[in-house]
């Protein structure tokens, strides 16, 4: 599949220099990495943090399917949706890609095709409302 | 030592080629050469990446479920070196690596099969469209014409007579 056109992102900070946002120092959270914290004990682990000083908005509001925190749930919920977001589900929509199966693409073992994982936007509490 | 399997690409990887990059989960991930790296940095999707072997297999372009394909695993046990052993599996090897070779290439020539009835369907399909380009107007009709001007002619004749 073709590479995606960029558009309209001359004025964004985050690419202007986009090859620093490549090199792994800066590496973000991997989609079987995300896949692994939605599993229902790391998830809960991750949606109830402890307060931390250091983390946007201490830690307490934490988009699970994005690995990004967030200031207060009114920023959360706009979050969800937004395109960032809905696409991120998309892609996690599939099973994650593994060592095994490159090496049953490569001829060792019979491929086996991957299937489709159901995703959904994180419950948040109701009760601030 | 063994010659590990590109993540990306799934090309091999022989011992001191390629670069190992290990996440800080400890997760080990080996790439043949940079091109393989470097789009791993970019968080592509190997299976959505045209020129790698995941997506050739993903999107079925390739023979995926064979049992030719069921030899050459990953066997974490080691066999004790015995001279006749080895002879007979070199010579076993080669007969898999053709018998693999020719389904192979016998899946992508079934494959392309397709394509090419869909042509001569598409060739057809244009012709009779666009017959009109070919045939002269009055192409096949001059028989029919000649006739009656006969007819036209004995009409006339017919009528002089009276």
């Amino acid at each position: 599949m073709g590479k995606s056109k960029q558009i309209g992102n001359h004025k964004s900070d985050k690419k202007k220099n986009i090859a620093k946002t490549w090199k792994t120092k800066r590496r973000t959270k991997d989609l079987d990495e995300i896949h692994s914290d939605m599993t229902p004990t790391n998830a809960a682990k991750l949606l109830k943090q402890e307060v931390d000083y250091d983390v946007t908005g201490s830690a307490q509001h934490y988009c699970l399917h994005c690995a990004r925190y967030f200031v207060d749930l009114k920023a959360m919920k706009e979050h969800f949706r937004t395109k960032v977001h809905k696409r991120r589900l998309k892609q996690l929509r599939e099973e994650p890609y593994t060592q095994a199966e490159a090496e049953r693409a490569a001829g060792m073992g019979s491929y086996i095709p991957h299937k489709a994982v159901e995703v959904q936007t994180q419950q948040v509490e109701e009760e601030m409302s | 030592m063994r010659i590990e399997k590109c993540y990306f690409c799934s090309g091999p990887v022989y011992p001191g080629h390629g670069m190992m990059f290990v996440r800080n989960d400890c997760k080990a991930f080996r790439f043949c050469k940079s091109k393989c790296h470097r789009n791993f940095k970019k968080k592509r999707n190997p299976r959505k990446t045209r020129w790698t072997k995941a997506f050739r297999k993903a999107a079925g372009k390739e023979l995926t479920v064979d049992n030719s394909l069921e030899f050459e695993k990953r066997r974490n046990i080691p066999v004790k070196y015995q001279r006749e052993l080895w002879n007979k599996t070199v010579e076993a090897m080669k007969k898999v690596q053709e018998i693999k070779q020719k389904r192979q290439a016998r899946f992508i020539f079934n494959r392309l099969k397709k394509g090419k009835q869909l042509e001569k369907e598409e060739a057809i399909n244009e012709v009779k469209k666009n017959i009109h380009l070919i045939k002269a107007p009055h192409a096949g009709k001059a028989k029919k014409l000649e006739e009656k001007m006969v007819e036209k002619l004995q009409e006339d004749v017919d009528m002089g007579d009276d």
